[in-house]
């Protein structure tokens, strides 16, 4: 599966719609990129000119935080908690048998864009430790048998569509 | 709902909405928040179909809450107003809930939290230790209301502050309130929030902003989650309350976007204000006019920063800015702006509601009311506390939070994240508030406490707090974006075992110009990790850039398999577990020997830390790992017992030994085994040195003893019996005869004396323990009757009591000075004591013997009390006034032991020891003159049978680098066997479902004290296979990484 294609007419909708609003940016930047899982390179003019700010402004913001991607996700975003917590209680084996499980790296989506793998400072579920989540859900107590056992969830339910 | 006009119609609502709520009468709250990724969503449905099956609907409510508190247990539900608490429920038990608890008022064993010594149930919510100690102001409403209902928030007393200080309070009267309740900042600087409040009303300038930081970035830290998650309404009522105060027109709520419930259910919770009026113009018709907007994060720790998270909310990149101009007076749009965290707003509507005076009823001289921590790393209960400051770390960590889990031992707790420091043990008792935790070099920060036991490296921990500060670190001052890039470069060097002693000096130098330098909180506190676990934990740095050792046996480089790692002598444990599971018993052994010439006296009575550290204890129970060496021992003694032939001497030099004890031998074992010829000097007609004459038979039979010198003999190992070294034989002479080198290990084996009255004084009836054990073992008559006291605390001393039991005492009284949990004896031991029938009194110190005509008729004790200095460190002290008189028949004194020097009375070159035993280098072994190196219990002073054995390995390889003219460090990294088994077991298989550990079969304590016959009876072969294959190999993991 490819990434959606852009929305042109989406995308100028909800530019317009924080048109000269005070200190929109990163709303409006949320907001594309909840729609599109990502904020393609090609939004960023737009928002500087719907926003009355320089290309590289919008960019710099983009880049400032982690929060924003420039790249397309996967389907399923998965984010492993490296917090103190789950740190101490063997956080960096979960993270080893998840980069096996599903080939990637840090920050990386696979070729077909189901799955894209990161790291989180801190969910704030520490009392779940080791946590991840996928998309919205959070997943706890992780146990290698739970990792694979959530993922293969999310393959399945892939299958069944 | 319609808008309100006025206060009063706020009070007529609340009338009818209570009026309404009346009809239920139980209600079930199911957290709907925390819980939810354990299926509480699921659970709260399934009790809802159920209710409604049943046609219980109007009698019974179920509603989902906030967080309980008690995260440990998740899903927890709670049934009002009986107060009783389920938890680890799923759906299917929603069916029996409603017939048993709900329809029948029965109590539902299974579901109820157990109190861990008992194991019996408790039902009901306050008499859970949890709860019990925990003081909830904050959060009283979180676990208990709907969070998306406004309605129960008013029904719960909510808005009424407002309405006190819209109605009959001046903005004034407010600040006053806020200030004289003495609320300081819950989002870790502790600045008095009532000052703060005053600097942004008085500050010229308009309009005027609120702010409420939600940014909760502190890995390990939740309670501003779990507080907008759970009671949205209260924040939002205290910064409507801040606002009137201040003088705001416009509030922000910037909230972390990772936290979607917490967004979600804000998000509703501004709605409903909005469409009550309590948002926007004219607000109950007082002419206060307030809109309130939520921003989300988007991900940068740097923005919990007030300046920084300003920027965000202006859309900017989130950097912080020097201060001052502080935000009170230019602060969002330049304009004055007061910013508070979620916590502390929270706070807001229980002072103006009830009252500064009220309000300033719980708390320390210097910081006022409660705070909330979140609780997690490796703590039995973790969750959400609200606990009075004040209260100790202690009582946080043991009493609410359970302890540690496993029976591991605590380390630190780390407060602050990633801008705190960690706590270590000496401070538990330290009274928890702003001022004494910034004093011992953390900060009671926005309340993550991280909990670290003895498995977690600090080194490790440093690393990993720089290299998230690294990654977060805005870059916009030098010494904060450079300055973290070294210092995590540093940490990471010496995790990996490429450190050098240099390094340590860098890290304070470095962390001091970054704290002085850095332009924003973020910066100056960066270094406090690295600056913290070196000041209290400076040995586990040296350890790992000079020994390569990790202390927590966590660090990959040096790192094969935890097991082997925390061992002493550092043995391939998974190797010779796997060579059992194979069924290869000698094979087992010979593994074994590579580093332990001892296999079945470790197998009886080692204190294995490899267990400890066993990661399969993270998922049910470590592996029997002792059991199972001894099993493979006694299957070698049963089948082979010698070596087939003693090792080839192969270089010139001698070797002469002092000390035939477990340090001795092991040091002759590798000497022989290198080539050289050995001879060891024994005073005793035996060997085994404490082993032999003071491990009562019980523990370690003789045999067990021979076998394994027979063993060591048939490899060439010569010993000397009834050969002291003493005046007339010196260490002088043994270099004189040729020897090239001499290792003493002469033991600790001097018991030490109290020092009271009627000790001294040669009573009939007073023994000492180790000689008193002596004796025994050699089979000297030793009778006794009556009552027995024994005064001591150490494994010595539980040894004596249980031998006691054996020869004839009616009733074996132990007193301690310390608590039982103090007692350095090995747990397992404590346990079989007590059930033999000893008993422990803990906290008596004595005073005096009592004695008649040359006989003892008892001792005299006075109770012990902990004394606690300015730091929090406990000292020992009595109360004279607290008495008691026990009536003896015998006193055996077992305080501990000594090094007896006197032996070496002729070689008074010898360098000593403070403490009266020789010196020696710690990493050679070596002493002051070449050649005569020192070790075992002799230099360290009375330790572990492992330890012992280690210092022998240490001191064989160090001769012979000596006699082979290496100056080097002494360097003994783990290693593979070159008998590599194989099989790859249960790593693969580390998904599959809990099995739990074999059971070692015991004699009855009844039957068992009659004599003197081992008290363990060990694996029989199908169980040592069987508990072998629970083995998770983690050395094999290493190479797959």
């Amino acid at each position: 599966m490819k990434p959606k294609e852009i929305d042109w007419n989406r995308l100028s909708s909800i530019i317009s719609r924080y048109r000269d609003r005070k200190w929109a940016l990163i709303p409006l930047l949320q907001e594309i990129q909840d729609t599109f899982g990502y904020i393609p390179r090609e939004s960023i003019e737009p928002v500087a000119e719907g926003l009355n700010l320089f290309p590289s402004q919008v960019q710099g913001v983009i880049t400032f935080y982690a929060g924003f991607s420039l790249e397309p996700k996967g389907k399923y975003v998965v984010r492993l908690c490296r917090g103190t917590a789950c740190h101490v209680k063997g956080a960096r084996s979960i993270q080893r048998l998840m980069k096996k499980e599903l080939g990637l790296d840090e920050g990386q989506t696979s070729t077909d864009f189901q799955f894209t793998l990161e790291t989180v400072a801190c969910l704030g579920a520490c009392f779940l430790a080791p946590a991840m989540m996928v998309n919205r859900t959070y997943f706890g107590k992780l146990s290698p048998a739970k990792v694979v056992s959530v993922l293969s969830q999310y393959r399945k339910e892939e299958g069944e569509h | 709902m319609e808008k309100l006009q006025s206060v009063g119609q706020l009070e007529w609502l609340r009338n009818k909405i209570l009026a309404g709520m009346d009809k239920a009468e139980s209600v079930v709250q199911v957290c709907m928040t925390g819980c939810r990724a354990y299926g509480s969503k699921e659970v709260k449905e399934a009790l809802e179909k159920e209710v409604k099956q049943r046609g219980l609907s109007e009698q019974v409510e179920v509603r989902g809450t906030g967080c309980h508190g008690f995260c440990a247990k998740a899903p927890v539900i709670a049934v009002e107003p009986a107060g009783i608490q389920y938890q680890e429920v799923n759906p299917e038990d929603a069916a029996e809930i409603v017939d048993r608890t709900l329809k029948n008022n029965q109590l539902i064993d299974r579901l109820a939290y157990r109190d861990p010594q008992t194991e019996k149930p408790i039902f009901y919510r306050t008499h859970i230790p949890f709860y019990a100690k925990q003081e909830k102001r904050v959060l009283a409403k979180c676990g208990r209301i709907d969070p998306i209902r406004i309605e129960h928030y008013i029904a719960a007393g909510g808005y009424q502050a407002i309405v006190r200080a819209l109605s009959k309070m001046t903005p004034k009267d407010v600040v006053q309130e806020v200030t004289s309740a003495g609320l300081r900042g819950r989002g870790g600087a502790g600045f008095p929030t009532g000052l703060k409040w005053r600097f942004a009303r008085e500050a010229e300038g308009h309009p005027k902003y609120v702010i409420c930081n939600g940014d909760e970035g502190d890995p390990g830290a939740f309670m501003d989650r779990a507080i907008l998650e759970g009671d949205p309404h209260a924040v939002l009522e205290g910064m409507l309350i801040g606002a009137h105060a201040i003088g705001a027109e416009h509030g922000y709520i910037y909230v972390r976007e990772e936290y979607p419930i917490a967004v979600e259910h804000l998000a509703i919770a501004l709605n409903q204000m909005t469409e009550l009026g309590l948002l926007g113009e004219n607000i109950l018709g007082t002419g206060f006019n307030f809109d309130l907007t939520m921003k989300m994060g988007a991900g940068a720790f740097v923005c919990g920063e007030e300046t920084a998270l300003m920027a965000s909310i202006e859309g900017k990149r989130g950097m912080p800015k020097a201060r001052p101009p502080f935000p009170a007076q230019r602060g969002l749009d330049g304009k004055p702006t007061n910013i508070n965290n979620v916590e502390t707003w929270a706070n807001i509507p229980l002072i103006i509601k009830n009252g500064a005076s009220w309000y300033k009823q719980v708390g320390t001289e210097q910081s006022k009311g409660t705070k909330i921590f979140s609780l997690a790393g490796k703590v039995n209960n973790t969750g959400l506390v609200e606990v009075p400051i004040g209260i100790s770390i202690r009582d946080v960590v043991f009493e609410i939070g359970g302890g540690i889990p496993g029976g591991r031992k605590f380390k630190a707790v780390q407060m602050g994240g990633p801008s705190g420091g960690c706590v270590p043990v000496q401070f538990l008792n330290l009274a928890i508030d702003y001022d004494t935790i910034q004093r011992i070099g953390a900060i009671m920060g926005s309340g993550g406490m991280v909990v670290m036991d003895e498995n977690n490296c600090v080194v490790e921990i440093a690393r990993f707090f720089l290299s998230f500060t690294q990654s977060e670190s805005c870059g916009k001052c030098a010494p904060c974006r450079l300055g973290t890039t070294q210092l995590l470069e540093i940490l990471t060097r010496i995790t990996r075992g490429e450190g050098r002693l240099a390094d340590i000096d860098s890290i304070r130098e470095l962390g001091e110009t970054i704290t002085e330098s850095s332009l924003c909180g973020l910066g100056q506190t960066v270094a406090k990790p690295a600056l913290s676990t070196l000041k209290y934990f400076l040995s586990e740095y040296e350890d790992h850039i000079l020994e390569n050792r990790c202390a927590g046996a966590t660090c990959d480089s040096m790192v094969i398999s935890a097991c082997q790692h925390s061992c002493p002598a550092g043995i391939d444990v998974p190797n010779y577990i796997a060579a059992v599971a194979v069924g290869e018993y000698a094979r087992a052994v010979e593994i074994i020997r590579e580093r332990n010439p001892f296999p079945g006296v470790c197998g009886r009575i080692c204190i294995h830390p490899c267990e400890f550290k066993c990661r399969r204890g993270e998922l049910d129970e470590p592996v029997a790992i002792r059991a199972l060496k001894r099993f493979a021992a006694d299957w070698y003694y049963d089948h082979i017992g010698f070596a087939e032939r003693p090792f080839p001497v192969t270089h010139d030099h001698k070797v002469a030994v002092v000390g035939a004890g477990p340090a001795g031998l092991t040091c002759g074992y590798y000497l022989t085994k290198m080539g050289y010829k050995v001879v060891v000097y024994e005073a005793q007609p035996v060997a085994g040195g404490m082993l032999g004459i003071t491990v009562p038979e019980f523990r370690l039979p003789r045999e067990t003893i021979l076998e394994e010198v027979r063993y060591l003999e048939s490899c060439g190992v010569e010993i000397r019996y009834n050969s002291p070294i003493d005046a007339r034989h010196t260490v002088n002479d043994l270099m004189a005869e040729g020897y090239g080198a001499v290792f003493i290990a002469a033991g600790a084996q001097s018991s030490l004396r109290l020092g009271i009255p009627g000790e001294e004084e040669g009573l009939k009836g007073i023994y000492h323990g180790l000689q008193f054990l002596t004796d025994i073992r050699a089979g000297k008559e030793t009778e006794l009757k009556g009552r027995v006291v024994v005064v001591g605390g150490g494994n010595v001393a539980i040894d004596v009591a249980r031998t006691a039991m054996r020869v004839g005492a009616g009733d074996v009284q132990i007193f301690y000075r310390r608590t039982i949990e103090e007692m350095p004896a090995w747990e397992k031991d404590i346990e079989e004591a007590i059930e033999e029938g000893v008993v422990i009194n803990p906290l008596w110190a004595p005073k005096r013997i009592l004695h008649d005509h040359g006989e003892i008729i008892g001792i005299e004790f006075a109770r012990s009390r902990t004394v606690f200095d300015e730091e929090g460190n406990s000292h020992l002290g009595v109360d004279e006034k607290r008495t008691q008189t026990v009536d003896a028949e015998a006193i055996i004194i077992s305080i501990g032991q000594a090094p007896d020097v006197s032996f070496l009375s002729k070689d008074r070159q010898l360098e000593r020891a403070l403490w009266g035993s020789l010196a020696v280098d710690e990493n050679s072994l070596s002493t002051n003159i070449p050649g005569i190196f020192a070790g075992g219990d002799f230099t360290s002073g009375p330790s572990t049978v492992i330890k012992a054995i280690a210092s022998g390995r240490r001191a064989a390889i160090a001769i012979h680098n000596y006699l082979q003219g290496d100056k080097g460090r002494v360097e003994i990294p783990d290693e593979k066997t070159s008998m590599q088994v194989d099989l790859g077991l249960a790593l693969d298989d580390e998904k599959a479902e809990e099995k739990p550990r074999v059971v070692v079969k015991m004699e009855k304590p009844e039957e068992r004290i009659a004599d003197f016959r081992e008290v363990e009876k060990g694996f029989v072969e199908n169980q040592a296979m069987e508990e072998a294959l629970r083995c998770l190999r983690c050395d094999l993991e290493r190479d797959r990484r």
